[in-house]
Formats: C-alpha cells, structure tokens, sequence
C-alpha cells in the first residue's frame, strides 16, 4: 500500500502530512495481518512521533524509514520486561530445602486450545524429567476430563522408556474447579510431584459470573503461573478478552504470560498476540503451531516481526 | 446481543447525516468513514470494507442526480442494501433455498470446521432442535483424531437424549461415519448428523480426509461451523472449506460472547453462504434461526428499514 513512497529518496525532514500519507498504508497492512483497529492505530501514532521533524538518512526512503520505526515499535510491544526462563524457575523449587510442586494453570475463552496446549507443556516437561500430576479442573465441559485421561495415557506411553512420570487427579464433572485444585495441590505434595497442571473450563471473559470464579480459584490454588490462552484466529476481540481475564483474578495477581494457539492457521496474521500484548503488557512465552506434542515453541519475536511486515 | 455495538454506531453515523444542514460530499464522506470503523472493528475483511464503502459511494453519486432527490433518503437506502447484500448471500434469487430437512427420509448433515469453533456442540444442539419438532435423530461421531471426542458427543446425546455412534477402536474416521450413516438408515432414522474433527486448510491430509468422508456419507447438506469471534483469518479459510467440502450453510456460535461476528460476516461474504443457526451458549438449548434481513434490521435497530426500501 505504500508504492508511492518508494520513490522518495534522500534526506528530507519528515512532516506529519508525510507520516499521514504512509501511515494509511501501514495501518491497513496491519490490519489485514490481525492487528486490531485501535492497536494498529496505536502503533501509527507511536511511529509518527517518534519520526515528524527527524530526517530520513540519505539514499533512503519514507518507505523504508517508516518500516524500520515500526518493525522497532512491534518489537518493543512483544518484547517482554522480564525473560521468563519456566525449567529454571521449576528446577529451583524442586532442589530447595523445602520442595513443594510448582503450579502452573491455564485459563482462556472457549474452544481456544487451553487443554491440547497444556498436554503440550507436560510432554515439554516430562522431557525434562518431571513428575507430573495433571488436574482436571474443567468439570463442565462433556469429555473435558476423558479428553485429559486420553493424554496422560498417551504421554505416558511416550516416555515410558525415559521414565516419564505423570498422573491425573480427576474428582468428575460438576464439582467447584477451586476446590479440586487446592486438592490436587496437595495430593501432589504428598506424593512428590514436581509440577501440578491445572486444566480449566473456557469461558467467556464478558461473563461476569464465570469470570468472578477465577478469583476464587486463583486464591484456593495459588498458582506459580498463570497461563492465558488465547488463539491466533481471534480477531479484535482479543484486546477485550485479555484486558478482562488479566483483571479476574483479584487486584493483587495478574496473568503470567500468554500462549497462543493455532498459529498454523492463520499463515501470516498473526495480529492477535499483537492485541493480547498491547492491551494488558503481558508477554507472550509459548506459540502453539499444531495439534500434535511436539508443536509448542517458544514465541522468537523477530519472526514474529518478520511475520507482521511481510 | 452482539452487532449490537455496531449497529449502534452506524446507527448514529446515519442519523449525524440526519441532523446535519447540508448533506454534501464530506458529510457523506463523514459518515462512511464512520460507518466502515465500526465494521473494520468488527472484524469485518479489510478488502470488504472498502468494497462497500466505494459501492455505496457510487451508489450517492450526486453529481448525477437531480437536484430533488431525497439525498439522505438515498444515503440510507444505499447503507441498508449493502449491508444485507454483506450478510445476504443471495440464496433465494437463485431459487436454491436453504435446505430443509424432509421427515419421508433419510437426510444426512455432516459438520466441518476450524479446531475448536463448536462443532461437537453444535451437532447435539442442532439435533435436540430437529428431535423436538418430531424427527427421529441419531449423532455420528467421526471424530477419532481429538483426544475424548467421542465422549464429549456420548455425553452430550445422552444429555439431550439422542441416539449415538461412535467408537474407541477404530481409528478411521472414514469408516467409523460410513459405519454410523449406514446403521441409522438401516433403523429408518429420519435425520443423521456427522460430527468431524477440526481442520484448516494449511494442512492438506486433514482436508483430503474430510472430502473422503464425504464421499462415504453422502450427506445432503454439509454445515459450516464459525466462531463469531474470528477475526481476518475468516476469509480464505472458509473459502478453501468452500472449495473442499462445498458446504451450503453456516453455524456461527459463541454469539452469547462480545465478539461482533465481523469476521464470520465476511466469510458469508466470501462464501456466497447463508447463516442458519447461531450458538448463544454452552448449553442444549443454547441455539436459533438466523434470517438475514432480520438480522440486518436488528443490528440497525430500524423495524421499518424493509418498507423504506421495498418501493
Ligand atoms: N491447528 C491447531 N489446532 C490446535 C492448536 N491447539 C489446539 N488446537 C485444537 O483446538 C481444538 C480445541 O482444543 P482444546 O484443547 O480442547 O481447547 P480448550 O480451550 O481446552 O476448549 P474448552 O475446554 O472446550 O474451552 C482441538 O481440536 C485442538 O486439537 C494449535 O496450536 N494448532
Ligand atoms: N459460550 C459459548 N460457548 C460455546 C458455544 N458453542 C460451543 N461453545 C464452547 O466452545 C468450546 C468448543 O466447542 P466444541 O463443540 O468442542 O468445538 P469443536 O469444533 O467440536 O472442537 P474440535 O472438535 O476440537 O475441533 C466448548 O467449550 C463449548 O462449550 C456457544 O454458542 N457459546
Ligand atoms: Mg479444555
Ligand atoms: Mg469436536
């Protein structure tokens, strides 16, 4: 969308209508990539004003000033403050003095991969020689508990040779999450799990009541990390569920990181992880790429860029 | 309901131009690139955003119209007829009609759609909804690939009390629907629903195997199943389900959520498909018709658009 700047070339002091002109393009190419209106328009405006009144190098275009500013202001927004380094944080609670499981859940809309990625991060996990212990805390779902005991068959079967430990605590279907949680959590530290995996059941972040139980849960099992899923797919909404599932759990816990699912449906509009970034400042660790066990990466934000300026 | 923030919006934008003294260029203008925020926000396809806006555009086209014309009347006019052409995929001009089921017969639906989008709900919705107006119904599932599947579907129908099949064994999903389809024609049933597992069309094997069980139930209408909450990926992955499966409607769910179902609009639009059901919950019950012009008046909060326009 913005041929017409290629052009333009050699140092000239750039004007807001310049920034203008370019930015239409920017914006809409965002757009199409999955980026929400608000937050594309957020970044425009970042670039402008990081670029009006600077001068463009010499034998370079708007075009290309423009791109550099705005692949360093996607960058910036994916980037987390923070590196998280999950094994190591894991691996220091185990060999303290005083080892108790460390506790990870996930939470996240309907439908969005919250179950099939968790089972992810056990294989990852379990390669990594950990004693798992599952907890089937979606008790509303149908199948949502057979769907867990499906995978810790199967993951056992997988590492069996290496010694891959991994259980599932299930009390069935109608039962408080909360409750089985807290259970859970001490079942495995009775038992000498190195990390409890918390499943719950996908709601819908404008559901007030659902959304209020997450405090609850948040408070009974005290996770280490909290895990929001959220799937490439969405599309603008994604700013509202993050906003809203960051804030459920009280005003004292926020989420940890997002994993987004579904990645390999969507080619390159990968915006979404854009939107749940932007909107609440929490970074992305994983990216689900596949229904398998194996496709789960960790998100390398310059491919992320790459993807986005394509 | 959710459009509703949308319709709102254009709502306003419409009755700005209402207001206004002078109803020129940039009012017009004004109001359209108020109009197409709202939809861009919605999710609704970039490319279809600016289709509607030029359409619309040349359809107010002053400088050829006679200086009594009723130009807001024209603007109007031009928004709500491009609207339902966005969500109307034109069915019955081409005397099609949505597919009906007929109780005389054997009818088979088989349900196809992304991972996750509601499929395996919908099925049991869909067939609790046909059951209570007197159809004998059974639920295959032919989804042996996601991990508790069929026990998602056992529980649902056994919920919902409808017939089942499926299997823990067999891990062909081919033979498993052939299986099931054949079983409950075999005991007369009058209505049988074929739940597949998800897919998307990056992945070849996964849309050559729904085309095979296709082929092995036969089924006479095959239903589309969309999330309302997707956003721009909605267009070339309905196309490329369009291409492989040929599906004649579509189910939006999740409708209870905030999602503005932009993005499912646009795969209507890309798919010349008509919407026929919505999801509004994770329960049962949780499922309506979906009539279009209803659906566009509705979201502009305008009963008496349809007498405005019809003459
Ligand atoms: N293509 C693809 N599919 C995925 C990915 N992650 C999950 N899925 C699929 O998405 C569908 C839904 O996954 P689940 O794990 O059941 O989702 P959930 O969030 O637990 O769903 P609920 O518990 O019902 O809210 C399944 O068919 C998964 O195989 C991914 O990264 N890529
Ligand atoms: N709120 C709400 N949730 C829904 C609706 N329809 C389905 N769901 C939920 O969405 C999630 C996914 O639904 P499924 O029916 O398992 O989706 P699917 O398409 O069969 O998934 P795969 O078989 O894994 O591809 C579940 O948690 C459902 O309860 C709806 O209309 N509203
Ligand atoms: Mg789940
Ligand atoms: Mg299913």
């Amino acid at each position: 969308g913005f041929g017409y700047f290629r052009n333009f070339i050699g140092s000239k002091v750039l004007s807001e209508a310049d920034m203008d002109n370019a930015l239409a393009g920017m914006k809409d190419h965002l757009m199409k990539k999955n980026v929400a209106p608000e937050v594309a328009q957020h970044l425009c405006d970042v670039v402008s004003k990081s670029l009006v009144g600077t001068k463009t190098g010499s034998w370079t275009s708007i075009e290309k000033t423009v791109r550099a500013a705005m692949e360093d202001a996607l960058r910036k927004i994916l980037t987390p403050s923070t590196s998280v380094d999950l094994l190591h944080e894991i691996q220091r609670v185990k060999s303290s003095s005083t080892p108790r499981p460390y506790v990870i859940s996930v939470v996240g809309v309907n439908g969005v991969g919250k179950s099939t990625n968790l089972s992810k991060i056990a294989y990852w996990l379990l390669q990594n020689d950990m004693k798992l212990l599952i907890a089937a805390c979606d008790t509303f779902r149908s199948g949502a508990v057979e769907q867990l005991r499906v995978h810790a068959r199967n993951l056992t079967k997988l590492t069996e040779r290496e010694g891959g430990k991994i259980e599932l605590f299930e009390k069935g279907y109608g039962k408080d999450a909360a409750v089985i949680a807290r259970d859970a959590i001490s079942y495995g530290r009775d038992r000498g799990f190195d990390v409890v995996l918390i499943d719950t059941a996908g709601r819908r972040h404008n559901d007030t009541r659902l959304m209020s139980s997450l405090e609850k849960f948040a408070k009974y099992a005290n996770p280490d990390k909290i895990i929001m899923v959220g799937e490439a797919l969405v599309g603008t909404d994604s700013v509202q569920q993050a906003r809203n599932f960051n804030a459920a759990f009280g005003v004292n816990r926020n989420l940890d990181f997002f994993l987004i699912s579904k990645c390999d449906t969507v080619g390159d509009m990968i915006g979404s992880m854009v939107n749940m970034t932007y909107s609440t400042g929490i970074p992305v660790l994983f990216v689900g790429t596949g229904q398998m066990y194996t496709d789960l990466r960790t998100l390398s934000v310059p491919w992320a860029v790459n993807m986005l300026m394509s | 309901m959710v459009l509703a923030d949308l319709g709102r919006r254009i709502n306003s934008a419409m009755s700005e131009l209402t207001r206004s003294n002078v109803v020129d260029e940039k009012a017009i203008d004004n109001m359209l690139k108020e109009i197409c925020t709202a939809l861009l926000e919605s999710d609704v396809n970039v490319k279809l955003v600016a289709t509607l806006r030029n359409n619309i555009k040349k359809k107010i086209n002053f400088k050829d119209q006679g200086p009594n014309v009723n130009r807001r009347r024209l603007a109007q006019k031009a928004i709500f007829d491009e609207l339902c052409a966005l969500v109307d995929p034109h069915i019955n001009e081409k005397g099609e009609g949505a597919f009906k089921p007929r109780k005389d017969r054997s009818n088979v639906i088989m349900f196809v759609g992304l991972q996750g989008a509601g499929k395996t709900t919908s099925c049991t919705k869909l067939a609790l909804w046909y059951q209570r107006r007197g159809f004998k119904v059974g639920l295959v599932c032919a989804d042996t690939f996601r991990a508790g599947a069929f026990d998602q579907l056992k529980q649902n129908a056994t919920k919902a009390k409808i017939p089942y099949y499926g299997s823990y064994t067999e891990t062909d999903p081919v033979v498993v629907a052939a299986e099931g389809v054949a079983r409950f024609k075999q005991e007369k049933f009058n209505l049988i629903i074929v739940d597949t597992s998800g897919r998307h069309r990056q992945e070849s094997e996964l849309f050559a195997e729904m085309v095979q069980i296709s082929e092995a139930v036969k089924p006479d209408q095959t239903i589309m199943v969309l999330d309302a909450s997707i956003g721009q990926a909605a267009e070339s992955q309905s196309k490329a389900f369009k291409e492989s499966s040929n599906f004649g409607a579509i189910i939006l769910t999740k409708m209870d959520g905030h999602a503005k179902g932009g993005g499912a609009i646009s795969a209507v639009a890309a798919t010349n498909t008509p919407i026929v059901f919505i999801g509004t919950g994770e329960h049962i019950h949780d499922i309506e018709p979906f009539t279009p012009d209803q659906f566009v008046s509705k979201l502009l909060g305008m009963g008496d658009m349809r007498g405005l326009v019809d003459h």
